[in-house]
């Protein structure tokens, strides 16, 4: 009984030491790495969602970057055209994204995990055909500008450090939520479903988990954060173009997810703040070595990393956490 | 509707319906023998375009290029089974399919630095001039790309069905615990059918870069509508991914040819997409497993 | 007669009247159901009525369709042919889990523990029966699932220490011993509160003080009300605990009875060549 209390308040201090990094360290940092940490917050939320889908609920989404651009596309069409408010359309976007991939994911219950994967990476394609060919909604391929900005009244004045907290305090929040549900009657359902980690979808379904529902379920919940992640990056940013939105994104996120290990929430920071950094470190150093586009070196250390961890580090970065700290049942 | 219209959509199909019959083949040759999805299909396609490009503005004529741009095809394809897939080859099938998307980016990522962004192309080979046929145009590298598809698939046949090779693959395929029992190497297999949708790969690649032009970034798209056209038809017989590649061919041609520019891409993959998810054996799956 | 007699007496109680009739009727009863795959038939025409509290072995060789039959009953395998009734409710249109949501678990033959979750979550799983929470509910840790959290720990706990594995609660389930998984895995599925507990084979790989153990387990369950259903090879250990015993070959019902009935049965004896009835 107690060990079960430990690991909680285990989570809990985590929780703490993270608030309270997470407020100290634009203090202590500049701009640019600021500018970083704003990326990293962005990708933590999406790949949050994506843990929850494959390292618990044991499903395959190779298509994330639709719903990051259907947040950021809503979101856009929303404040641009009908002078919605940013907040609310951020909350109508989530629920489309959500109901969208609601519907994906109640007409893939019958295929095959492997299917599965090859029908989430087909979405990319739709989406970026669905994107330039409604030209009149979205602005097609050149992109949509002039997406206003999200603000609070003069509180925080410099742009990059309001979205900063802004992104953090939504990713913090996430979080809380999904150490909530991985550690509840849901998150041991969805891990009793997952034929790739342990679980047994017959023996669940036996028990009484309803396995149809939560497989849905959980893909639209990956689907939300994603789109919430989309709608803060529209304004972030300002304009956004579908390019952004490939299958390149739908693949780092993955990527992200798999390195930080997918067996905790926590893991999306890992992930995250490894690819952006190392993203970043090639941008520095390697045109210095070989020239060329920079987009090259990013794309070949992508593939190299995935490859890698697949074969060495399946679990991910989190595992060498879990064998410092030790930890209770989790 | 005028005749002519209604033979350049047939035209076009045909076309466009062989590029990804042959693609689909790519995908069923590994999918059949090893239960691999090679998601990096499409970057073999890349590869052979851009290598006989390259080859060929060094001077080199036409079919050694093809020829040479086959081989290196070839190797890639090779490094992907024996560093790459054979070391996971007690995984997961989704691992394995996510090994080849790390493969593909990779490979990606040095086309971008070896050739840059730029589309390149080359001129129809032996320099095919477009027919007007009672009103509709055929492009002059039509009849490679069709011609090269039929060989392709006259050639799978004739493998597949008559030499030891072939059916010890296909034996693979069926039963990989008894084709091990009888001595064939399922190792050497798999490599095989890698090197050979690698070879195919490339070939489509040459092929199709007359009419299409080629760049680093065309491996991911050809990948994703293959792997679609594929499944529609039934991964699992040749029969079913050649239908499906004209199927695809055909359905792209004629929205194209009605709507208005842009919404054929949607329209064309949104009906493939319906149309799998209603029969996800694929409208030309063998019985039993899929 | 015998029913005039209660009549007479409860005939101001028309509720406790129908209670009776409740507990009077089968729990479960199978109707001539029959199912086959590729062609082969694995259960052919059996039919079964189970009262409550009862314990009930079903046995025979192997492939005789046994596990099969289990599988029918709780939805895992779809049915051709026949009804399966459970409370006077239908049962073989339901999916898996609506159908162990009306009482019905089952423990498999090779367990399937979750190798993911501890051994206490192993248990708690089976709590899911009963709860509620959803998505939302639980990311917002509402009170309300704070308190269920709290119940689902406490009816965990509770099935563990009834098997005897409460040390054990926080351990990888890969750490027990095939006798203590068995014991984990009958946890698990008490944890849903079941009125009908189906078993694959629970005595299959334990010594002689294990499968005391389980027996006793057993007999707890039926002083508690909870219908038993035993499918099992070793013969001998389940009669000594049943009080219905089926036997089944090539999916058809050769045999109906008391243990000692069975044991006396010459086409049963024939069945078995002899082998495994006598003895143990």
């Amino acid at each position: 009984m107690s060990k079960i209390l430990l690991s909680g308040h285990l989570q809990y201090f985590g929780v703490a030491l993270f608030a309270i990094v997470l407020l100290i360290l634009p203090l202590l940092a500049g701009p640019y790495p600021i500018a970083v940490l704003v990326d990293i917050g962005f990708y933590s939320i999406v790949t949050m969602g994506l843990i929850i889908l494959m390292g618990f609920a044991g499903q395959i989404s190779l298509g994330q970057a639709v719903f990051f651009g259907l947040g950021a596309y809503v979101s856009g069409i929303l404040t641009t055209q009908y002078h919605l408010s940013p907040w609310l359309a951020l909350v109508l976007a989530a629920i489309a994204t959500g109901g969208i991939a609601a519907i994906i994911g109640r007409a893939m219950l019958r295929l095959r995990e492997l299917i599965v994967a090859g029908v989430t990476l087909a979405l990319n394609l739709v989406f970026y055909y669905l994107v330039t060919s409604l030209v009149d909604l979205t602005g097609g391929a050149s992109g949509m500008t002039n997406i206003p900005r999200l603000s609070l009244d003069g509180f925080i004045p410099e742009y990059t450090l309001l979205n900063y907290y802004l992104v953090w305090i939504i990713a913090f929040l996430l979080l809380i939520f999904s150490l909530n549900l991985v550690n509840s009657r849901v998150g041991r359902a969805l891990r009793s479903m997952n034929q790739l980690a342990g679980g047994s979808e017959e023996t669940a379904q036996a028990l009484g988990v309803n396995i149809m529902k939560y497989k849905v379920q959980v893909f639209a919940l990956s689907a939300i954060y994603a789109s919430i992640a989309g709608s803060i990056y529209a304004y972030y940013i300002g304009c956004i173009e579908p390019d952004t939105f490939g299958v390149q994104l739908s693949v780092r996120v993955v990527i992200m997810a798999i390195i930080g290990g997918m067996t905790s929430p926590w893991g999306a920071f890992l992930g995250a703040g490894s690819i952006v950094g190392l993203t970043e470190l090639l941008r520095e150093f390697m045109p210095v070595l070989i020239a060329g586009p920079t987009g090259a070196y990013e794309l070949i250390a992508y593939g190299i990393i995935l490859v890698m961890a697949l074969l060495f580090l399946p679990q991910g970065l989190i595992s060498i956490c879990h064998r410092l700290v030790p930890q209770g049942g989790h | 509707m005028d005749f002519s219209v209604v033979l350049q959509f047939l035209i076009s199909g045909v076309n466009l319906g062989c590029i990804y019959a042959a693609l689909g083949l790519g995908f069923f040759i590994v999918y059949g023998v090893t239960r691999v999805l090679n998601l990096a299909q499409g970057e073999f396609v890349m590869l052979g375009g851009m290598l006989t490009v390259s080859f060929y503005a060094m001077g080199i004529s036409l079919l050694p290029s093809i020829l040479l741009a086959m081989i290196i095809t070839a190797l890639a394809g090779a490094v992907l089974y024996r560093f790459i897939i054979y070391p996971a080859r007690n995984s997961s099938g989704v691992t394995q399919a996510l090994l080849t998307v790390g493969f593909a980016f990779a490979i990606e990522g040095i086309a971008l630095l070896v050739w840059g962004w730029e589309y390149q192309s080359l001129p129809n080979f032996l320099d095919s001039p477009n027919i007007q046929f009672w009103g509709a145009t055929i492009f002059g590298q039509t009849p490679w790309v069709v011609g090269s598809t039929f060989f392709m698939v006259i050639g799978l046949f004739l493998f597949f069905g008559r030499t030891i090779q072939g059916k010890a693959l296909r034996a693979c395929a069926d039963e990989r615990l008894g084709a091990k029992t009888v001595g064939i190497s399922t190792e050497r297999m798999a490599l095989f059918s890698f090197i050979l949708a690698a070879i195919l790969g490339a070939v489509v690649g040459a092929v199709i870069t007359p009419l299409t032009m080629t760049s680093y970034s065309i491996g991911f798209p050809l990948t994703i509508k293959g792997l679609l056209a594929a499944f529609v038809g039934g991964i699992t017989r040749v029969e079913g991914v050649i239908l499906g590649g004209i199927a695809l061919g055909m359905v792209e041609a004629i929205t194209a040819g009605l709507m208005p520019s842009g919404y054929y891409g949607v329209i064309a993959l949104g009906i493939l997409i319906i149309v799998f998810l209603c029969r996800p054996r694929g409208l030309l799956s063998a019985r039993g497993k899929v | 007669m015998k029913g005039n007699f209660f009549r007479l007496n409860s005939a101001a109680n028309p509720e406790k009247e129908r209670e009776r009739d409740i507990m009077e009727q089968p729990i479960l009863e199978i109707r001539d159901i029959s199912v086959a795959f590729d062609g082969l038939v694995a259960v052919n025409r059996v039919s079964l009525s189970v009262r409550r509290g009862d314990i009930i072995a079903i046995v025979g060789p192997n492939g005789a369709g046994k596990t099969t039959l289990l599988k029918l009953i709780t939805g895992l395998l779809p049915l051709f042919k026949g009804e399966i009734w459970f409370k006077q409710q239908r049962l073989d249109r339901i999916a898996p889990h609506r159908i162990a949501s009306l009482g019905i678990t089952q423990v498999f033959q090779d367990i399937q523990l979750f190798s993911n979750m501890s051994v206490i979550e192993n248990v708690m799983v089976g709590c899911h029966v009963w709860t509620g929470a959803d998505f939302l509910s639980t990311g917002l840790k509402l009170p309300w699932v704070r308190a269920e959290e709290g119940s689902i720990l406490e009816a965990a706990m509770d099935k563990l220490s009834l098997v005897g594995l409460e040390q054990k609660a926080f351990a990888a389930p890969s750490s027990l011993s095939w006798g203590q998984q068995k014991l984990l895995g009958l946890a698990r599925a008490l944890a849903a509160g079941p009125e009908l507990l189906l078993l694959d084979e629970p005595y299959g790989g334990l010594i002689a003080d294990e499968m005391e153990k389980i027996s006793q387990l057993i007999l707890g369950l039926q002083c508690q009300g909870i219908t038993v259903l035993i499918v099992e090879q070793l013969t001998g250990v389940v009669m000594s605990i049943a009080n219905r015993v089926i036997v089944l070959n090539y999916g058809e019902k050769i045999a109906e009875g008391t243990p000692s009935e069975i044991q006396s049965n010459e086409q049963v004896i024939a069945t078995y060549l002899g082998n495994g009835l006598a003895g143990k």
